[in-house]
């Protein structure tokens, strides 16, 4: 039953698709869309298959995956790390409040330039600026998760003689993760923002440089080519963000999907 | 019998106040004073509210008194109680993991190997009748199984008492009666001294040696102490039946009937 009804959505999703491909490359060949500025479908797809059979793209790809996964690990790490911290010693938190909230509310692409200028144009500025939106993200759910720790289980650990480093790996450390693995698609995401936009800011190689370039010589079949990649990418990201969520979340009643 | 029979718990003019949200000073429990000799049973009722459970978070050591002393086998109490294992109203066991791993978490915290603390666990698993759930997350199990999970954690570590907050009040009735038969073989099994929370006087009774009555808060002190003299073992399921429970249901309930009233009237 429920079989059926998934199928037949997903062959209306898929005739959406469709649907817009054939408008697009049809107003565009009617001259109705001006193809200058939006490029055509068939132009796009011979694009595509020409970047990966010449193998001119992997070069792009391995960029931002290599700055997505730094800025990632490096900004959940810290960022678990200060949650943990923030959220046991009150007083670090009550002391370091405004400025948390200072940097978090500063829109980080102001930071971009500073970056640039700091780790210079290759892969550290873009990195760092990826760990400046995974870092809040992650240091927040973390503090979160700790401060939830439902008391009776607190208790419970503590009456069965755990000290803080037993309640750290026991309790808090798995009580914050199924936070932080909740914001998991979020701040993978913000990895790949803080990547592409390093890039597009000055580069000499990744997905938003690419996509730059391209833009640079109104080249619109290479910037959507571009964005087309950058899709799929983010597609894959996320498959592999939900299997890992499904099995690190296994001890949950239900892992949501969205 | 070759236990000693020192004293467990002593509670000594003990008081704990809380400041309420709105800044106010509540005294939950006011001069509290009694004695449990090791190895026995002892129930705690009275009116919701009254502070029940506050008296048995002080002989945690999770909460201290504001005034007065807590002793443990003539220690005085300071911070967490080493010789108790608590088993909370709900539960206490960890959702992240699994049966066994819940059950040998003590023995990990006491950096016993871990090999030798899964075996250990699995033991006590088939003793609280759980053999084959070892790999369950508490969520895939019911009820009762989480509570037999919470008891076998907490018996791991060989506590000497046990605190019980209204451990089985979540529970169906037949689940119920069978966790109280179990708890009671163990008990006396291994000796326990038990202080044991709960708003049913039936429960009460039935499992304890004696019954404390607490008077409606603030400032809930024991106002009755009854000692429960029906011969061991029992039958949880037959003890209803037997004329000095119910003699002793009724001289606590009466006494407990006012306490409620007097719970009510305030609110």
């Amino acid at each position: 039953m429920r079989g059926s009804k998934y199928s037949s959505l997903i062959i209306k999703q898929i005739g959406i698709f469709i649907l817009i491909i054939v408008l697009w490359e049809g107003l565009t060949r009617l001259g109705w869309i001006d193809s200058f500025f939006f490029s055509r479908p068939s132009l796009i797809s011979v694009r595509f298959y020409k970047w990966f059979t010449s193998g001119t793209i992997y070069a792009h790809i391995y960029m931002t995956t290599i700055e997505t996964l730094l800025a990632f690990i490096i900004g959940s790490f810290v960022g678990v790390i200060f949650g943990l911290l923030f959220a046991r010693i009150p007083t670090l938190a009550h002391l370091f409040d405004p400025y948390i909230k200072i940097a978090n509310a500063l829109p980080r692409i102001a930071l971009a330039p500073i970056f640039a200028l700091w780790f210079g144009l290759g892969i550290l500025s873009k990195v760092a600026f990826g760990v400046t939106l995974v870092f809040f993200i992650v240091f927040f759910n973390t503090y979160r998760g700790v401060r939830e720790v439902d008391p009776n289980i607190f208790n419970n650990a503590r009456m069965l003689g755990a000290n803080e480093r037993d309640l750290f790996r026991h309790v808090f450390l798995p009580s914050a993760m199924s936070w932080i693995l909740a914001s998991l698609h979020t701040s993978v995401g913000m990895a790949l923002v803080g990547a592409v936009v390093g890039e597009y800011l000055g580069a000499a190689r990744g997905l938003g440089y690419l996509i730059a370039q391209a833009e640079g010589v109104f080249d619109t079949t290479g910037v959507f080519t571009g964005l087309v990649v950058l899709s799929i990418f983010v597609l894959l990201i996320d498959l592999i963000v939900t299997l890992v969520e499904r099995w690190l979340l296994k001890w949950r009643p239900e892992v949501s999907s969205s | 019998m070759d236990m000693p029979r020192s004293t467990a718990i002593q509670f000594d003019g003990v008081t704990k106040r809380f400041v309420t949200p709105d800044g106010n000073q509540y005294t939950a429990v006011g001069e509290i004073t009694f004695e449990i000799p090791g190895g026995e049973f002892v129930s705690i009722v009275g009116p919701t509210g009254c502070g029940k459970s506050t008296v048995l978070n002080l002989a945690a050591g999770l909460i201290f008194p504001n005034h007065g002393q807590i002793t443990i086998f003539e220690v005085p109490l300071v911070g967490i109680n080493r010789h108790a294992a608590y088993q909370f109203q709900s539960d206490g066991i960890l959702p992240w993991k699994t049966a066994e791993e819940n059950v040998m978490l003590g023995l990990q915290i006491r950096r016993v190997p871990v090999a030798q603390a899964r075996n250990q666990a699995r033991t006590w698993l088939v003793k609280v009748g759980l053999s084959g759930f070892e790999n369950r997350y508490p969520h895939q199990l019911s009820g009762g199984m989480r509570k037999r999970v919470a008891l076998a954690q907490s018996l791991i570590v060989e506590p000497e008492i046990l605190l019980m907050d209204e451990p089985f009040s979540a529970l169906d009735e037949q689940t119920r009666e069978f966790m109280e038969e179990d708890l009671l073989d163990i008990c006396t099994e291994y000796h326990k001294t038990v202080l044991f929370v709960t708003h049913d006087l039936e429960e009460a009774i039935a499992l304890s040696d004696r019954v404390l009555l607490l008077s409606a808060g603030p400032g809930a002190r024991p106002i009755g102490d009854y000692r429960v003299d029906i011969p061991r073992p029992r039958e949880v399921a037959d003890i209803r039946l037997n004329p000095s429970f119910t003699a002793i249901y009724r001289d606590i309930w009466e006494r407990l009937r006012g306490e409620v009233m007097k719970a009510y009237e305030r609110k």
